[in-house]
């Protein structure tokens, strides 16, 4: 253990606290469920036969949400863990964004997306023996449904449900009050996932602590919050997703899931054999990427689809940002690629769009966030923030300030004090906790505030940005009436047609719009990473950057 | 001795009492409703719900009585060891603790343990051992133990024993192996202060009067320091004891953390953040029950190495 590393040690506990203390905000991550195209890292072709057995060990960091129920989890780790054991109408190809068939085996959408329906597989059994049918997919979203404000995903998704309908018994209709283009992506996730008639018969609380039953690959042997979860593969499973290779039983005998807080026990339990995958919240370090590989492991990385992690400005009148000069200015101010390379490491990609890369219909705006910190000078001394002796600006005997409200600092917020610095601006990092972020975020009394969110599809941003549909601070006060009416008629425009040109191009005005009228700073893009043994074969994302477990196998 | 017990019995319950309620208005003060936090802890807003769901929700969790009615509602749910339903995570408040709680009372109860053996063993040893340069190492070693921060020593331990000789296990709470490292990490400090008290207490005895008359008796070295030293130096060192279950409690949190245990300490830890209310209340409750009970045990064991303790309580 070298100086340095051990200096490293400890400043990651220190950050323990702190990642704990982001926990809540995190949590925003995984709301909105969906995946979009992405680089699938799948250890592919090149590993040989798949041997059977083993049964793989993997560690998360924490089990904040201590649920398991796929419909009410908005947990990414739970996540990860219920694509595995329980299955969805459709899939989501993390390539190309595409919607494909999995349970359903085809489906038509009505043209202003109010109604969808869906022609079932004929050969799905859940694990309990029960037929996976209509009136069992019915049941399911009448359950994820019922489950109101217990599902906070389920709530987006479902926006606007009106009933869902057997056809036949291998045909389900499901219809919407107001348009819900977003719902066929909704299909995909686990959010949605169908699980056995049965299962909606136990309260919430008691699906929560495992009371389950899909008709996954795997089974839910038992699930000890915060403790572990033990999976057990399902003997003569044969309806994977067409995007899947193994077309039978998974190989692995079962998976064990442990919950490892400290990144330096993660990385340590990987590298001497403990675990088989270590799957972290936050992007690997540089440094551990180089212990993962030196021990024979290999990184795995997918860029997770939703919002980027995104500045949101407060424009109330008053404040400096306000003055849409000023915003253009920070625009300016703010150096990107050099983000992306300091924080994380050489390489990392750059943000952007207010959406990720991965996200479909996302669109270059990088031009638009080109770092020139001398036009962000002139741009300010033109609305009358002129630079004063102390190397800030100033305008009618006021310092030119910006607030950021968090409630987990990080060396990102330092970053862009110091990038704000050089072009006058005071940045100041206002920490609260977590249950205090949202009441201070209401008062107003900020300039800027974080944000990400989950989902592979543009109309995500609508739950942080949209005023028609959220109610959140950073929807309040990022734009002002007029702004705010023009960006909710874009988002509108993209939830009302299923057409995927028109889609495209309202996705784009929308974008477009976010950045010329200064309502969402793009500041970082968001990897899932995941260091990954020697032994694992076959290690794949699903398009919402899950694990896929169907095509791995150990070596032995 | 009836009489004392019960006054000290009364006023145990009149601390546990102080400290729920103290903690009951701190929590209630705190600007933020309970609902909107569980709502943004899922990511979803308030404004999502429906008025009625608003209502029900509400209703679960108890949050539409008046403030007054809730807290008489909690404490008298607490009577009973009902603790209601924890905020953030959808269960009630009772089965979390019972889910938690035996493996922080089996780390914290192994951990004094060690903490007494190995605070007792290096004091003893500090002042029975004849050696000059021994005796001095002996005594400066738990300046060492005291400075070195839990969360480094825990981390060291991990890297030496579990990933480097791979001995004993870095995280879970499987078996009486898992406990090692944990449980040495955890008393660490407590044995450090303890063995600095004892060492110096101890030496002081051996400065009094009566260990000369000892000693002029022709009595060992061991029977002194066992029969008569040990015993009269150990008062400061049982205070101090009583203190250090306590911080014992406080330090699971770093430990737990640090070797994954799923504990009381992670749970306080994330409770406090999200200001889950119920649970935090339950925590508070055990903790402070914990320290009072502790502290009980500390003054009746005081009257009965030190008879003197008795008496002036009788006298008075």
């Amino acid at each position: 253990m070298t100086t340095s590393h051990r200096h490293r040690t400890r400043r990651r506990l220190a950050a323990t606290a702190v990642s704990v203390l982001a926990a809540v905000s995190l949590a925003a991550c995984g709301s909105g469920g969906s995946s979009g195209p992405g680089t699938s890292a799948a250890g592919g072709a090149q590993d040989g036969k798949p041997v059977p057995g083993g049964r793989l060990k993997i560690a998360f960091w924490s089990d904040f949400q201590a649920c398991i129920d796929p419909n009410q989890v908005y947990w990414i780790e739970s996540r990860s863990i219920d694509r595995n054991l329980a299955d969805s109408l459709t899939d989501q190809d993390p390539k190309t964004g595409k919607i494909v068939p999995w349970l359903a085996t085809s489906w038509t959408v009505n043209p202003d997306a109010t109604s969808y329906t869906f022609k079932l597989r004929n050969d799905v059994t859940f694990s309990d023996g029960t037929k996976l049918d209509a009136t069992a997919v019915k049941t399911a979203y009448d359950g994820l449904h019922d489950l109101g404000a217990k599902s906070t995903l389920g709530l987006t998704y479902l926006a606007g449900y009106k009933s869902t309908t057997v056809v036949d018994p291998f045909t389900v209709k499901v219809d919407f009050a107001t348009p819900n283009a977003g719902f066929l992506q909704a299909t995909s996730t686990t959010t949605t996932a169908i699980l056995s008639p049965a299962t909606y018969k136990e309260t919430p609380e008691a699906r929560c602590a495992g009371k389950i039953v899909g008709s996954g690959e795997f089974t839910l042997d038992s699930y000890s919050a915060g403790k572990s979860v033990k999976l057990t593969k399902r003997a003569g499973y044969a309806w994977p997703s067409s995007l899947i290779t193994n077309k039978g039983e998974a190989y692995l005998d079962g998976i064990d899931v442990s919950y490892i807080a400290e990144d330096n026990v993660r990385v340590g339990s990987l590298t001497s054999g403990t675990i088989d995958i270590a799957w972290p919240r936050q992007p690997i370090t540089s440094a551990d990427q180089e212990v993962i590989k030196a021990s024979g492991g290999t990184i795995q990385t997918r860029a997770l689809p939703g919002i980027i992690g995104l500045l949101v400005p407060n424009v109330t009148a008053g404040r400096p940002l306000a003055d849409l000069q000023v915003r253009k200015a920070l625009y300016k101010a703010l150096d990107l690629p050099s983000y992306a390379k300091t924080v994380y490491w050489d390489g990392y990609p750059v943000a952007k769009s207010s959406v990720t890369s991965t996200t479909p219909y996302a669109a270059d705006q990088s031009a638009k966030l080109a770092y020139d910190p001398t036009g962000a000078g002139k741009l300010l001394d033109t609305a009358g923030w002129a630079l004063g002796s102390d190397g800030y600006r100033h305008k009618d005997g006021k310092k030119l300030t910006l607030t950021f409200l968090t409630n987990a600092a990080g060396p990102g917020e330092q970053l862009v004090q110091d990038q704000l610095k050089k072009v006058g601006i005071d940045y100041q990092i206002k920490v609260v906790t977590a249950a205090q972020l949202t009441p201070t975020g209401n008062a107003g009394d900020w300039d800027l505030s974080g944000g990400y969110l989950t989902r592979a599809d543009p109309s995500v941003l609508g739950s942080t940005l949209d005023q028609a549909v959220s109610k959140s601070y950073q929807a309040k006060y990022s734009q002002d009436p007029a702004t705010g009416a023009k960006i909710s008629a874009l988002f509108a425009k993209g939830l009302s047609t299923v057409d995927p040109d028109k889609r495209a191009a309202a996705y784009q005005d929308l974008q477009d719009a976010l950045i010329d009228n200064g309502v969402a700073f793009p500041l970082y893009d968001r990897l899932q990473t995941a260091g990954v043994s020697a032994k694992v074969h076959g290690f794949a994302w699903t398009s919402e950057s899950f694990l896929r477990a169907n095509d791995i196998w150990l070596s032995k | 001795m009836p009489r004392y017990l019960a006054g000290r019995f009364a006023q145990a319950l009149l601390v546990l009492w102080a400290a729920y309620t103290v903690t009951f208005i701190i929590l209630n003060v705190l600007p933020s409703d309970p609902i909107t936090l569980q709502l943004s802890a899922g990511g979803a807003d308030i404004s999502q719900l429906t008025p009625a769901q608003l209502h029900d929700l509400k209703a679960h969790y108890g949050l539409d009585d008046p403030i007054v009615v809730q807290y008489f509602h909690h404490l008298w749910g607490a009577l009973h060891f009902d603790f209601g339903m924890s905020l953030t995570q959808n269960v009630s408040v009772g089965s979390l603790i019972s889910d938690k709680l035996p493996s922080t009372v089996t780390l914290t109860a192994v951990a004094v343990a060690v903490m007494l053996v190995f605070g007792l063993g290096i004091a003893f040893l500090a002042t029975y051992v004849q050696w000059g340069p021994a005796r001095t190492l002996l005594a400066r070693l738990p300046a060492v133990g005291v400075s070195l921060p839990q969360f480094f020593v825990g981390l060291l331990l991990i890297q030496v024993f579990s990933f480097s000789l791979t001995w004993l296990p870095a995280t879970g709470t499987d078996g009486w192996r898992s406990l090692v490292l944990p449980s040495i990490t955890l008393a660490l400090p407590g044995a450090a202060m303890l063995a600095q008290l004892l060492t110096r207490s101890l030496g002081d005895t051996w400065q009094e009067p009566y260990i000369v008359t000892a000693r002029a008796k022709g009595l060992s070295r061991w029977t002194i320091q066992v029969r008569h030293a040990l015993r009269n130096a150990s008062l400061p060192a049982l205070t101090l004891l009583g203190v250090l279950v306590g911080y014992t409690v406080v330090n699971a949190v770093v430990v737990e953390t640090v070797f994954s245990r799923n504990g009381i300490g992670q749970l306080a830890q994330q409770a406090v953040l999200g200001q889950d209310v119920p649970v935090v209340q339950a925590i508070v409750l055990i903790a402070a029950g914990l320290f009072v009970v502790v502290n009980l045990l500390v003054d009746l064991l005081y009257s009965l190495l030190d008879p003197r303790v008795a008496r002036a309580g009788r006298a008075a």
